[in-house]
Parts: C-alpha cells; structure tokens; sequence
C-alpha cells in the first residue's frame, strides 16, 4: 500500500485487492482484478484509464452498483470512514444509509442519471426525505417531542399513505405539514444555490429536458452534495459537456469540495484535465492499477510504459503532424487472462518475463508506485528475460 | 518549433492556389412549426451567414460548442443538406473565385441582366446546389464524409466488403475480383487486412471501425474530405492512430480535409486554418498559430482557456459563465455579448438581454405581462403591478446589471405599470481584418492581455 505522507491525512476509504469479473459466454471477463488504493480526507484522487479498464467498475462497487450476476464480487474490500464499514460485504441497511448521504455519485450523463418522470424538486426532496428528517422538522420548527410527531415525520420522509395524507391536509396538522413543505423548498432552493444556479426556485419546478445539460450537471451535483458527503464519486462528470461548461463545472466541484473537506474520486479518460483537478492519480489498464502517485509526478515523470504512452499519444504543439506516438495494438480480451503484465502486448519494452508472471505495484518514490519489472524485476528471474528501457537506470 | 514556421508559411503561399471549396454567406434555417396546421413560427438558425475558403491541400479545422452550427455547415457542404441562402461553391480557379466575390458585391436588387447570367453560369458550374447532373456526380465522387459515429454511419447488416466497395459500384468504377481487390487494397491503406473482408461492423473496436469510415470514404479517391468529429468517440492511444493515419493519406492522396471537431489540442495539431463558429456565425478565422498565439475573439480566448492542455500552463482553465443562446432567437450585435467578459456598450445590449435578466431574477418573471416591441433594441415591458415596474427600473440604473449594459441603455421610463426601454442601436458585428489572412468578428481592435 501507499505509504502515508507525513504528516499522515486520515484515510477515508480503503481498497484491498478488488476484484470484480462478470460472467460472459466465452469464460469470465475479469473487469477489476486486484485494484488496490486509498482515498484521504479531503484529497481528489483522479482513476484514469481508456475504455474498458474497469475504472467505472471499481467506482461503482463503492455503492455496490454493479449488477449482480452478471457480476461476481470475486474478492477484495473497500473499507469506508472511521468504522471502516466494509462496503462489499455491509448489509443493505447499512449501505442505504450511506449511499447519497456519506458517498455520493454524480454520473456522467445527466440526462440519464435524472429521473425524467420527477422535478428537479423532487429529486433533490428525495435525498432529504432519506437522510435528513430531522433537520427538515427542525427547519419547519417542529420538536421532536410532539403527540403527532410521527405523522409529520411520515410526512418529511415523504411516505405518508393515503389515510395519514387526509389527516395532514387537515387542521391541526395542516399549517405544519405545510411548514414541512416550506422547510423543504428552503432546503432544495439552498442546495441548488450552492452550484450556483441562478433563480433557483424557478428550476426547481423544471423537468430534466427543460434544462441545459450545464444545468442538468449543476442539479446532479447539488443533489450529491445536498448531504454534504464524506465521498464524492464523479464518475466523468464532465465528459458529455462543451468545453467551455465543463471548465465551470470542474471549478464548482473543487470550490465546493474544499469548502466542506469532501474526498473526491474522480474518475476520467482526460489526462490534461486530471492534471488541473487531482492530487493524486492512479492509471489503470485492463482491470489493475499500473501506475500511482502525486499527479504532477506521475505526469511530468511517468514510469510506467503504458502512462509514458498516454501522455505521448495526446496532441500537442510540441508534436509535429502526423507523428503522435500512438499505443500500437488495442486493449486485450480479459476473459480469463493468464498471469502475465496486461500491457505486454502491446509494450515495446516486452520482455519474456512480462509475458510469464505478473507485477505488483510497488514503490520508485515517495508516494509513486509502479507496476512494472522495469523498476521491480523479480529476484529469481534471468537477466536475459527482463525488460529494458533508457529511461530506467539498472 | 519548426513546425509553426513550416505550417505558417504553408498558409501564407497558399492564397495564391485554387479554392476548392468556397463557402459564401451560407445560410441554413430549419423551420419551427407549431399548432394543428403546422404554420412556420420561425426558424432556427442554425447557420446564419458563413464564409469562408478551403484551398486545395489544406486542413481547415471547424470549431465550436455544440448547438453553434458546424455539423450542419459540414452537411451543407458535403451536399447533405440543402442551403436556405447563399452557397457553396466547389473547385474555383482563383480567377473564377475573383469573378464571384466581385459579382456577389454587388447586392441582389442592383444586378445588372449580364451580371445576373454570369452568376447564373457560375453557379450552374461550381455552386453545389445548383449543379447540372453531371457535375454534380463529380462533386459527390470528390466529396466524401467521415462521420462521428461509427456505429450508426455503418450498416450493421453488411458485410465490411460491401460497405466499402459500395461507393465503388454505385459510380461503377469495378465489379467482380477486380472490386475485392481495390477493396483489399482500400483496407490495406487504413491498416486492416483481407482477413477483415467477411465481417460485420459489430466484431470491430471503435478505432477500427473509424478507419473503415475512411476506407470507405477514400475508395473514390477523394478530393475533399469532410471530417465530423472523427475521433471523439475515440480513446487517446486509439486517436492518435488514426490523426496519424489521416495525416499520411492526405500525404499519399493530396487530400483536403475540412476537419469538424470541439477538441482544441486535435484541431491545433490537425489544422493549417481554424473557423471558430459561434450560434452560427463566424466569430474567428485564421492560421492555426496566430489563433492560439493571439486570439482576436475574447471567444476564441475563452474556448482556449476552457480546454486544459497537458503541458502548458499559460492559458489557465477558466470556464464561462451562461449557456449558447437560442439560435432560434440570436443576440443583437455580436452574438457572444450575452457572456463575453470583455463585453463594451457597442456590443448590441437589446430587449433580450432585460428579458433574461427578468428570467434569472426571482419573482420578476412572473410579474411581466407583455413586451410590445418596436425594434430588437426598444420596447414597451408591461408588469402585473407598479412595484414590478420600478423595480425593474431601478435594477437597470444600478449594479444588478453590468456597466456596459447601462451605457448602452438610451431610455428606461416608468408610468405605472409600463417600462419604456431603449437601446443604442446597433448592427451586427461584421468580420474584420486582423493580420494576413485572420479575420474576427468583435468590436474590439485588441484584446487587452490576460
């Protein structure tokens, strides 16, 4: 594992060799096979990676989102906040209480990840009506104590039956249901403010196709954060958007995460736009983690063959046309692989060795781990079978 | 950086060269129908007066956000889509491109009969709409697509050697072993193979089918591509396959390439000459370099500093604030003056720009009850009650607008519950001359630094 920085931040989330394969007709894919790192208080931490490296994966089974079958949790855990909960085996009360409370998603396309059926209002409601039905009864000026209080409490968690509305829509009960009401909307209308919607109470009556997709981004997020999480997952959040949006997005999710201390795990194909939101970054290729570390390390020294490839193959004015140094070859089938380096087939560096055991992440610095025998060449093994490049001393 | 020297100076030679595109203020609106008899409401105007030239050889990057037209322009000049105004005129000699620009100067009510017929001939000659058949089968023969997504610009029911050989028996150009074999030779080109021939596009990887996008589109040995969004769809090891693949062919076949993308790091690395459209317009055109050194547009600045790059850090990353107007309903003067953060007095503040601050103002929306327009820059606003009205008003003379907003205001008159407002008028901002061969449509001379 990475070892801690002094001085050490609190960890917040633990990943222990992770694997999650998927059943498919040819044997079993193994989409995440032994992905292991941290996440610290307050940090973001970029997963990049190109199609298929099993980067949403790994996201997703924070809030156990991936289906199952056709997924298999073949193994690992993720370990959550100061109880350590561990997130794959916690049972589904347990887990309903954090999702959208202490881990929360935004997702990449807005437009599916909204519920079309629903306003803005009551969506974001939802989160409030979960996990915050005290607060609402404390904003509507409710104690706790009240003879009817369960009924009002019914009412905030917006699962009052028929019968119990009647009795709401009636005095005595009626000014203070409506007070929830009112309580509500303040509590919305604010959550849509801290993303900075203008007019937030005008949105809050919208449908999702009614707005932008900026603006649909804006409400995902003020959805996540409406509880003020612990951990964000953005799972590229930014990718379906222009330009232009996206840098405003990207600008409101840092402003807001270091205003309340939330840990992010952004996850991207982009390398130019990790480099301006993570801390940390950890490359992913075919289910592992090949290379982690500080992001402006890892990018302006990349030590693993496949990051010094993606780094090469994004266009620049340095390049001359024509001459991108592109990746040969395309990402391997991961149905049952056998124990060799994921990237040796397409490695100009491949060696024998490669092709025959796997490597294990393991440190070059302070806090960069690298995944490669290049830098960790197994003790037992020939000279003549290990790989060689300039760029590595011996 | 011998590149910028090399790629500038190919710009710089080239005005002397044939035009094989020349795009004259092209105009593509679509219809908005509304109510039982479906009558026209308005339009979208999805491209609203464009023009520009792509000479033969060269790269011209399209850019833009989306909603901002360029597809559609793509469509237009591919011959996909049918022009609402103006034209696209293909392979001019530069004495014919002379002819038409000093006839097109001329405005439409004041042609002469002779001028009239010598328009008429060009067009039947060059103007794609307009086209004789037969040249018109020329111009499709010379005029290929490369479009975004594979996935829906391949039939999934056919078999890669009817896909790419198709265009091929269309024009009758080969048949039989003799078409397997340019076939084999097309995919050889793009780098697959002949075990490939006898596959479904679905037993593809998104990068290979790109490239049987491009087999397709060079098996009747093109002259101008036009390229939508080839590669963002695409990984970044995969795309910089295939920006390689498409810079040799163009080596090998002379190819010109009208290159539409949203991705500045792909543009600048691709083309000699960059469009920058904004809701329809162009809002910046010139040589790569000189656009990314020193953009004449504060939007051309502001898509530059949206897009991060890897390893400068000149540019910042900052992002702009608002959404693309409607353009169903463009902005008066320039089009960018509802986000520009350099925005002056002289930029066309209008009617729109009270009535979307009445929409992002709490409660003030709801208030208004009508807008009488005389012109897009004054109107009569009518609110539910006086207080609405005042308060409107007042807004209009303090900080709840911006500075340049004031300015430009002439009048904003109560009584009762009626605004009167008024607006300096202004035309639309038209490109003007920045250097050799770079053009911008903004009212500023210079862009103050950064």
């Amino acid at each position: 594992m990475t070892p801690p920085r002094a001085p050490a931040a609190d960890v917040i989330a633990t990943v222990t060799d992770l694997r999650v394969h998927f059943r498919a007709k040819g044997g079993t894919v193994h989409a995440v096979d032994g992905v292991s790192f941290d996440i610290r208080d307050g940090e973001t931490l970029g997963l990049v990676g190109e199609t298929g490296c099993g980067k949403s994966v790994t996201a997703r089974s924070f809030l156990r989102l991936v289906p199952m079958p056709p997924g298999i949790a073949a193994g690992g855990s993720i370990m959550f906040g100061p109880e350590r909960v561990d997130l794959t085996t916690a049972d589904d009360r347990t887990l309903r209480r954090i999702r959208g409370d202490r881990i929360a998603m935004i997702f990449q396309d807005p437009a599916k990840a909204l519920n079309p059926a629903l306003t803005v209002r009551d969506q974001i409601a939802e989160v409030f009506s979960e996990h915050r039905v005290p607060d609402v009864l404390a904003r509507a000026g409710i104690g706790p104590a009240t003879a009817d209080g369960w009924l009002l409490r019914r009412r905030a968690a917006r699962r009052a039956r028929l019968p119990e509305r009647f009795a709401l829509a009636l005095p005595p009960l009626r000014s203070r249901s409506a007070a929830i009401d009112r309580a509500l909307d303040d509590m919305i209308a604010d959550a849509l403010a801290e993303t900075q919607i203008p007019n937030p109470r005008k949105v809050m009556d919208r449908y999702p196709h009614e707005l932008s997709g900026g603006m649909r981004q804006r409400v995902m997020i003020s959805q996540a954060l409406a509880c003020n999480p612990a951990l964000l997952i953005a799972d590229e959040p930014t990718t379906a958007l222009d330009v232009t949006v996206q840098a405003r997005i990207i600008e409101l999710i840092r402003d807001l995460q270091q205003r309340h201390d939330t840990a992010v795990l952004y996850i991207s194909h982009d390398l130019s736009l990790v480099r301006w939101v993570c801390d940390r970054v950890a490359v992913m290729y075919a289910g592992r983690i090949v290379e982690a570390g500080p992001t402006a390390q890892v990018l302006a020294d990349p030590q693993h063959p496949y990051t010094r490839g993606l780094l090469a193959a994004v266009p620049s004015a340095t390049h001359r046309r024509g001459e991108l140094v592109a990746i040969e070859g395309t990402v391997p089938e991961l149905i049952d692989p056998p124990p060799s380096c994921r990237f040796a087939g397409r490695c100009a560096h491949a060696a024998p060795a490669c092709r025959r055991r796997d490597p294990i992440l393991a440190p070059v610095a302070d806090g960069h781990e690298v995944a490669c025998f290049l830098h960790h060449p197994p003790d037992d093994a020939d000279a003549d079978d290990l790989p060689t490049a300039d760029w590595v001393a011996r | 950086m011998t590149t910028v020297t090399e790629r500038s100076g190919g710009a710089a030679v080239a005005p002397q060269g044939d035009i094989l595109l020349g795009v004259r203020d092209l105009r593509r609106y679509f219809p908005i129908r509304e109510g039982a008899l479906q009558r026209v409401v308005g339009h979208v105007k999805a491209v609203d007066g464009v023009s520009f030239d792509l000479r033969r050889g060269q790269t011209l990057g399209l850019v833009g956000e989306s909603g901002c037209g360029k597809t559609t322009l793509g469509r237009c000049v591919s011959g996909l889509s049918e022009p609402t105004g103006g034209g696209v005129y293909f392979d001019l000699t530069a004495e014919r491109a002379a002819q038409l620009d000093r006839l097109l100067a001329v405005p439409e009510a004041e042609r002469t009969d002779a001028q009239r017929a010598e328009l008429d001939a060009l067009g039947t000659a060059h103007r794609v709409d307009l086209l004789t058949r037969q040249a018109w089968r020329r111009f499709r023969r010379n005029t290929q697509v490369v479009f975004q997504d594979s996935f829906s610009s391949l039939n999934p029911r056919q078999l890669v050697r009817d896909i790419v050989g198709r265009p091929l028996r269309v024009h009758r150009e080969a048949s039989g072993s003799a078409l397997r074999e340019r076939v084999v030779e097309l995919l050889d080109q793009v780098g697959l193979g002949r075990q490939h021939l006898n596959r479904y596009p679905h037993q593809f990887s998104g990068g290979q089918r790109q490239r049987i996008s491009i087999a397709r589109a060079l098996a009747l040995d093109p002259e101008l591509v036009v390229l939508d969004e080839p590669t963002s769809a695409l990984d970044v090891s995969v795309q910089a396959q295939i920006l390689n693949l498409l810079h040799l062919l163009q080596q090998e076949h002379g190819l010109t390439y009208l290159f539409i993308t949203h991705d500045l790091s792909v543009v600048r690395h691709m083309a000699d000459r960059i469009v920058v459209m904004y809701v329809g317009r162009v809002a910046e055109a010139g040589p790569t370099e000189q656009l990314f050194a020193s953009p004449a547009h504060p939007y051309t600045r502001a898509l530059l500093q949206a897009s991060p790059d890897l390893f400068d850090d000149s540019t910042g990353f900052r992002g702009l604030e608002g959404t693309v107007p409607d353009p169903a309903r463009p902005p008066a003067g320039c089009r960018f003056h509802t986000r520009c953060p350099l925005v002056t007095a002289d930029c066309g503040w209008e009617v729109d720009d009270v009535v979307r601050w009445l929409e992002e103002e709490p409660g003030m929306f709801d208030e208004l009850a009508g807008v009488e327009r005389g012109s897009a820059f004054d109107a009569a606003l009518t609110f539910g009650s006086d207080d609405a009205a005042r308060r409107l008003v007042a807004a209009l003379r303090s900080d709840a607008v911006p500075q340049a907003m004031r300015d430009a205001l002439e009048r904003a008159d109560v009584t009762g519950a009626r605004v009167d407002v008024a607006f300096r008028p202004v035309d639309e901002v038209e490109l003007t001359r920045r250097g050799p061969d770079h053009h911008a449509a903004c009212v500023l001379e210079d862009l103050p630094p950064v």
